[in-house]
């Protein structure tokens, strides 16, 4: 038995095909202005991966905010649905997941069977999600990555109100002039973004053990301002973070 | 037929306008479901409710605070930018801040005829209350009459008292319906109804509302979706419920004061007229404004969720409505205890649909998780 599953994101676009509930190929694209054929050229990259042939598929389900232009699939389902079935999948001990894509952020609160209990979006604004974090590190004129690792090495809190990506970067331009250390800043971005999540986190009702997926989790700033912020040593982050939506959509029921 | 309903809610100021010309009356623009309409319908004016286009709007800035109410903001707009020209007067049973806002700064800035300001009490469950507001009847009704120059006589209010109990039975009758396994119409149809009951002439309304009832006998919308209830302040966003119906849910009853809490309760004739309005008002299920000390919603949305075996709420806020978020928490509580599971979504003049889209998707899909497994 064959499914795929595609999570179609507002900047990239992932595909997981599993065999009998195995992952047997996965593939990431930029989503670019064309979903549908992106969403074409994921599925038959990671087809060509398994060496697989369309027709082996036996169902495909979609999910992420383009899934309504994957016209070939059997299914959508909603990312939260998605993320809660991907992450039990792979940390079956999670039972909060935080997932932090390109212009979302969410906060799901999940079923030891990857069914979804509650959840929280981000509203209207993009100050707990991917993209302020790449604003900042634009502003500081540093790459994304190195932006993460910087935060680690601050040695100063600074108390920074991150409710619109706007204003943080003004925020942020001021800082610069006043000549603060760029590692504080980072860190102070990243404590702003994780003040954000965190609140979602509490109005789901915090409970452990608590992993974080989509590309942000890979941004060890974040996940450190995360641990301080919510009180905890551990936080679990499957080893590609970015495609555990993709996973769930390819494990639902079409 | 509910195409008369939706031409009306469309074309509200067409209406109103055709009206004053067919009837040779007055029309006054209400603020709040607590205005004694059947005093004004008396005397032969058309009130009308005034409510929000839900279009952005950069009119209101210099009047009304950024944190009052979306709701109160399009309101005053709409007045703003001319669109209720054919008012003769406006008035305010108070019932919020907010709304109280929009209304002395229309006052203001887009002078009428008649301008009235009612204190309906905040303290209705206080037994004073009754005798309070049948005086603020009284005076009220005196104001009308020196303003048309005519007396309102008893067997005018009679007839108004029966036309709108007329109309508050037919939309519970409609209502009712909805309480089957098999609901005849959709909860955007109900909202048509509902709110045009408060702009349309009510021994019109009642007339084509018998005759929508009827056309209901044996139709079948539910289409195995998950029934809802919507709680709220206030919402009269079509677009919103419209997008939710385009999912696998069906909006079965509401708890807000554009629908279920406009015309829950009848008047009780009485020979003292007024003191029969006054409880009326005073009784009507209450808005969150009103609501204390004990929160008498609490009971009513519990009987509205088993009398119209609903599955899901969604809990309506509009943003910065601080009296209707006070309640969220307690109706949550009661509902989760109650196993209904809810969601809470803030409203604001316009609402970014796809962004709404995705999160009842994913409240709905928690309802239904079997299917995905």
């Amino acid at each position: 038995m064959i499914s795929a599953g595609i999570d179609l994101g507002a900047k990239t676009t992932k595909v997981v095909i599993l065999a009998d509930n195995k992952i047997v190929s996965q593939c990431l694209e930029l989503t670019g202005i064309d979903q549908a054929q992106t969403a074409e050229k994921a599925l038959s990259n990671a087809l060509e991966k398994a060496n697989l042939s369309r027709d082996a598929v036996n169902f495909i389900v979609a999910t992420g905010v383009g899934r309504n232009a994957v016209s070939f699939a059997n299914k959508e389902i909603s990312d939260v649905a998605a993320d809660a079935r991907g992450i039990i999948y792979l940390l079956p001990d999670a039972r909060t997941v935080i997932d932090i894509g390109a212009e979302e952020g969410r906060a799901i609160k999940c079923f030891a069977d990857g069914r979804v209990q509650d959840f929280a979006i981000n509203e209207k604004c993009a100050a707990g999600a991917g993209t302020f974090v790449e604003t900042m590190a634009r502003a500081l004129e540093v790459d994304v990555e190195e932006f993460g690792k910087m935060s680690l090495r601050s040695t100063n809190t600074i108390a920074m109100n991150a409710q619109c990506t706007v204003f943080a970067e003004s925020e942020v331009v001021s800082l610069v002039h006043a000549k603060t250390a760029k590692e504080d800043i980072s860190k102070a971005i990243h404590d702003a973004i994780a003040s954000r999540i965190i609140s979602m986190v509490r109005r789901v009702g915090v409970e452990e053990k608590i992993a974080v997926i989509g590309g942000v989790a890979k941004n060890p700033g974040f996940i450190d301002s995360l641990k301080r912020g919510l009180e905890i040593n551990e936080i679990l982050i499957p080893d590609e973070p970015e495609f555990t939506g993709a996973l769930g959509a390819a494990l639902t029921k079409a | 037929m509910i195409d008369i309903f939706k031409d009306w809610y469309e074309h509200r100021h067409d209406y109103a306008k055709e009206w004053k010309k067919r009837t040779k009356g007055e029309v006054v623009g209400y603020f709040c479901t607590y205005a004694p309409e059947e005093i004004m319908y008396a005397a032969g004016i058309l009130p009308v409710r005034i409510l929000g286009s839900h279009e952005p709007q950069d009119v209101t800035e210099p009047h009304i605070f950024g944190m009052f109410c979306p709701f109160c903001r399009d309101c005053l707009a709409q007045g703003l930018k001319g669109r209720f020209d054919y008012l003769g007067g406006i008035m305010l049973s108070q019932s919020c801040l907010h709304l109280r806002q929009s209304y002395t700064s229309w006052q203001i800035n887009i002078p009428v005829p008649f301008s009235y300001y009612l204190p309906m009490p905040h303290g209705v469950q206080s037994k004073r209350a009754y005798k309070y507001l049948r005086n603020e009847l009284e005076t009220f009704k005196k104001a009308v009459e020196k303003w048309l120059g005519k007396e309102i006589k008893d067997e005018d209010i009679d007839r108004a008292i029966e036309i709108y109990n007329k109309n508050r039975q037919l939309l519970h009758k409609l209502y009712a319906l909805r309480k089957s396994s098999k609901v005849p119409l959709s909860g955007m149809e109900a909202m048509y109804v509902t709110i045009t009951s408060q702009m349309v002439d009510k021994a019109e309304h009642n007339e084509m509302l018998e005759k929508y009832i009827n056309t209901l006998t044996d139709r079948d919308v539910t289409n195995d979706r998950v029934r809802l209830i919507f709680v709220g302040s206030e919402d009269d966003d079509i677009e919103f419920i419209k997008m939710v119906e385009s999912l696998p849910a069906i909006v079965v009853v509401d708890e807000h004061c554009t629908g279920s809490r406009y015309f829950w309760n009848e008047v009780k004739q009485d020979d003292d007229r007024l003191m029969a309005i006054a409880a009326r008002y005073i009784d009507r299920p209450a808005c969150p404004a009103k609501d204390w000390p004990e929160l008498t919603r609490l009971d009513h949305i519990v009987n509205l969720v088993k009398d119209y075996n609903v599955q899901g709420a969604v809990l309506i806020q509009q943003k910065f409505c601080d009296p209707h978020e006070f309640d969220m928490p307690v109706i949550e509580k009661k509902l989760k205890e109650m196993g209904i599971p809810s969601y809470n979504i803030e409203f604001d003049v316009t609402v970014p649909i796809g962004q709404f889209k995705i999160r009842i998707e994913a409240f709905l899909e928690m309802l239904r998780a079997d299917e995905l497994f």
